[in-house]
């Protein structure tokens, strides 16, 4: 628990530095994002308004405990919106899109991977790698495209851009998920094929089971605990992954506010998504290693003999 | 196969999900795409999108055809001998969209609005000249009677009347909107006067506009506009193929092989307007290897525009002459064009001492080295950056490229840290007038870029006399003279003219321009 909550700290310290190196002055460019001629006197009069003639440390430790208190500031380019209400409204579609994908995800590179680590060297178990080898070769921006021209613009079925109904998640989701679906199914065909070599399999083979409880029961199960940590970062990579395709599908989420704030240089927006993004990391790092210590109470013991 | 059969397992998880299938648009609503949000309407200020706070708020005078000043929310005025005083007779009878009766007190409240925060409109120097008056104690802008108001300025200043027809910030917003008696610090609401009324607006999706029932002038004919918001530009021609979108508008929404691409589909129509800018490429007569007026008109000299506009973009703009086009009011003047030739650029360049040694041209043993700096993001200048960086290597110059980030790319102009880069003029209606009148102040790359010409100071000066010129013969003498010392310096290497673009499915008509290429004239459109 403490480290996690130094790792917060040097987060918040990290997103506040970099974002103050960028060589750009963010008074002069959130007049220009606002179309407004940046003279000197406007320029002095927002830096003022923005709190930007404070020395460093005093505006990080203001912003610091501010942010504490869930105060994000306002956003640079649109003094009318705060930076906790902007990421509140994009929250919520981000997190859509990326449940959706997470059950995609988990619904095809379960079975996949379970069923060529079992039919290893078949046929079956070749397509499957060939899908894989696809998958991770084909950028996302590119697949997106040719799920809009194949389902939006060939057959009509679905729309190509926007959130206003859950049929609009249906081609975004799946083009996020498909990022991260070879990842999923190498890493459960590994696990299963390593677990197969395990003394319990064999006993288990010998006690008569059949072949069906032993790899859904057993094999399953304990392959599935080393692809925990690694699905449960996996969550919050699709949240932080919906940069691009947000983009092209114009999901108004945290991943599209995000780069518009990075192009306005919208520091306020920046420096908070950085931290959220840190803050569900750490905590779903958490999670899972309390998650793992229940399904396995062999990590708990082996802590308390260290 | 596999990619198929992923195809297969998709379609069966999204038809899961579908609950309707894409709908197309409503028969009586025109849905066209944007890039961004609407964002703050506040018409007296400019973070909103142009086409929304257009079709909200009306000004005093309307900017016609070829910028003609027609009535509007004004329906007469006249301007005194000596240029500094403005009276406008109101029309009567109008009403804000929340029952607000339009009037002069509406009229001067939104002017002491604008001139209570006078520092955002150092653009114009309409607002200096009242705060001028302003200072003497004296109120710049004053109610005569109910429908009669009059504007004084410190000195005489003639596109006062072009200004307050372009979007923003003269137009007028209900006084039930301001916050404590201003607008400075955000708005209440956005109404306005305008034929439409801000329906509804989800954030980064899409705002919907409605007519306003008691319009006081003619009612357009179609009853509800979408603006849907799709920031991917590929994305946003998918969705006006696929039907979710009617129509997209605008230079910057449509890139020249997009426009080429739905000229030949028959489900659509194209359209180019008049041309409305000006793209160039700004010299800066600060910079070591460009400090001499002979190697910049050389350089003049080497670019073949008409391959630029054939060739990268497409014929849709048309090879530039003179930094502004001569239908630009005061640029129909005669300068001799620095035509395409080879020869006496390299005359200009031996004249310089910028020689041929070997490959590379040399002056005291310096090779010729210069960098043009442009915005990454747009990829129309790598392309043109590109092809003149392979045509002047032919004569021995050297020419680096550097593509940045927008603002990275902006901050570099205003520091004047650059020996090229891009430029465009304002465009119609702001120029000459603002264009020009920006180059007097270190806010962009045009006055880094002249500060190297010995006739800067009587450049400013002229430019300022110009706008306050109250008598036709004479602006034009001061016009002239500016554009002509930029010309025969060279600091500018006109590219080409721009056009604006639309590209609109079948069942819209009435699509046209307006003069200026940041607004839309949805008002004129219709349905069939």
């Amino acid at each position: 628990m403490l480290g996690a909550c130094i790792t917060l700290l040097l987060v918040s310290f990290i997103a506040f530095t970099m974002v103050n190196l960028i060589p750009a002055d963010p008074a002069e460019v959130a007049l220009r994002v606002n179309d407004t001629t940046p003279s000197e006197e406007a320029i002095e009069e927002i830096r003022i308004k923005l709190g930007l003639d404070q020395p460093f440390l005093v505006r990080y430790t203001h912003w610091l405990s501010a942010s504490l208190q869930g105060d994000f500031g306002t956003s640079f380019t649109n003094a009318n919106r705060s930076v906790f209400g902007e990421l509140a409204r994009s929250f919520p579609y981000t997190l859509t899109l990326a449940g959706i994908s997470l059950v995609l995800l988990i619904a095809v590179s379960i079975p996949l991977g379970v069923l060529s680590a079992v039919y290893k060297d078949h046929w079956l178990d070749k397509i499957v790698r060939t899908f894989i080898f696809a998958s991770t070769a084909m950028p996302n921006f590119w697949l997106a495209f040719i799920l809009i021209w194949f389902f939006s613009i060939k057959l009509y079925w679905l729309p190509s851009s926007g959130a206003t109904s859950w049929s609009h998640y249906a081609l975004p989701s799946i083009t996020l998920c498909m990022a991260y679906i070879a990842t999923y199914i190498r890493l459960i065909r590994n696990s299963m094929l390593d677990t197969m070599q395990d003394n319990y399999v064999s006993y288990a083979r010998a006690r008569g089971l059949s072949e069906y409880q032993v790899i859904w029961k057993h094999l399953l199960k304990n392959s599935l605990q080393t692809s925990m940590t690694a699905l449960g970062i996996g969550v919050v990579r699709l949240i932080a992954g919906t940069v691009v395709i947000e983009s092209i599908f114009a999901i108004p989420g945290l991943g599209r506010l995000a780069l518009s704030a990075i192009f306005n240089r919208d520091y306020p927006v920046i420096q908070a998504y950085i931290l959220v993004m840190g803050c569900l990391f750490v905590l779903s790092n958490l999670i899972i290693d309390i998650l793992q210590t229940v399904i396995d109470p062999r990590l708990k013991s082996e802590g308390e003999y260290q | 196969m596999t990619l198929m059969k992923l195809l297969t397992l998709a379609t069966c998880f999204a038809s899961a999900l579908i609950t309707s299938p894409a709908t197309l648009a409503n028969d009586s609503t025109l849905t066209f795409a944007n890039y961004r949000d609407i964002r703050d309407l506040n018409p007296h200020l400019y973070g909103g999108e142009i086409f929304a706070q257009n079709l909200l708020f009306e000004g005093l005078i309307h900017l016609g055809e070829n910028g003609k000043l027609e009535p509007w929310l004004a329906t007469n005025w006249s301007v005194s001998e000596d240029g500094k005083l403005y009276t406008f007779t109101l029309r009567e009878g109008v009403t804000f969209s929340d029952g607000s009766p339009f009037n002069a007190e509406v009229v001067k409240q939104n002017f002491d609005a604008l001139l209570d925060n006078g520092n955002r409109h150092t653009w114009l120097e309409s607002i200096r000249l009242m705060l001028e008056v302003e200072e003497t104690g004296k109120q710049s802008v004053r109610v005569v009677d109910n429908h009669t108001i009059e504007v004084e300025f410190a000195n005489s200043y003639y596109p006062f009347l072009v200004e307050l027809g372009v979007t923003r910030p003269f137009r007028f917003l209900s006084p039930k909107c301001f916050k404590e008696g201003t607008t400075k610090d955000g708005t209440l609401c956005y109404v306005g006067t305008g034929s439409y009324q801000l329906s509804s607006n989800t954030v980064d999706q899409q705002a919907s506009f409605e007519q306003y029932a008691n319009y006081w002038g003619e009612k357009p004919q179609i009853e509800k506009i979408v603006a849907k918001v799709i920031p991917d530009n590929q994305a946003r021609l998918l969705a006006l193929r696929s039907g979710d979108v009617d129509m997209v508008y605008g230079l910057q929404l449509i890139t020249a092989r997009a426009f080429k691409q739905f000229e030949t589909d028959p489900r659509f129509n194209t359209i180019l307007s008049e041309p409305v800018s000006t793209r160039m490429l700004i010299l800066n007569s600060k910079s070591d290897n460009l400090n001499d007026t002979r190697v910049r008109q050389a350089l003049s000299h080497l670019t073949n525009k008409a391959v630029i506009a054939e060739r990268i973009l497409l014929g849709l703009e048309k090879p530039a002459d003179t930094l502004l086009a001569r239908n630009v009011p005061y640029a129909d003047i005669e300068l001799t064009p620095y035509q395409y030739n080879v020869e006496t650029a390299e005359q200009l360049l031996n004249a310089a001492g910028w020689t041929l040694d070997g490959k590379v041209r040399k002056k005291d043993g310096k090779p010729f080295e210069i960098t043009l700096s442009y915005d990454s993001d747009k990829v129309v200048e790598r392309t043109i950056a590109q092809y003149l960086q392979s045509e002047w290597s032919k004569l021995g110059l050297t020419l680096n490229l550097v593509g940045e980030e927008e603002q990275a790319h902006r901050d570099r102009l205003k520091h004047g840290e650059f020996d090229l880069s891009f430029n465009i003029s304002w465009g119609t209606p702001y120029d000459p007038q603002s264009f020009l009148g920006g180059m007097r102040k270190p806010v962009y790359g045009d006055y880094a870029a002249q500060q190297g010409i010995p006739e800067k100071a009587q450049l400013d000066q002229h430019i300022l006399d110009a706008l306050e010129a109250t008598n036709e013969q004479e602006r034009q003498a001061h016009y002239s003279y500016v554009l002509e010392t930029l010309h025969n310096q060279a600091i500018y290497i006109p590219l080409t003219y721009e056009q604006n673009r639309a590209i609109f499915n079948k069942k819209l008509e009435g699509v046209g321009f307006n003069p200026s290429q940041f607004e839309i004239p949805l008002q004129r459109m219709s349905i069939k």
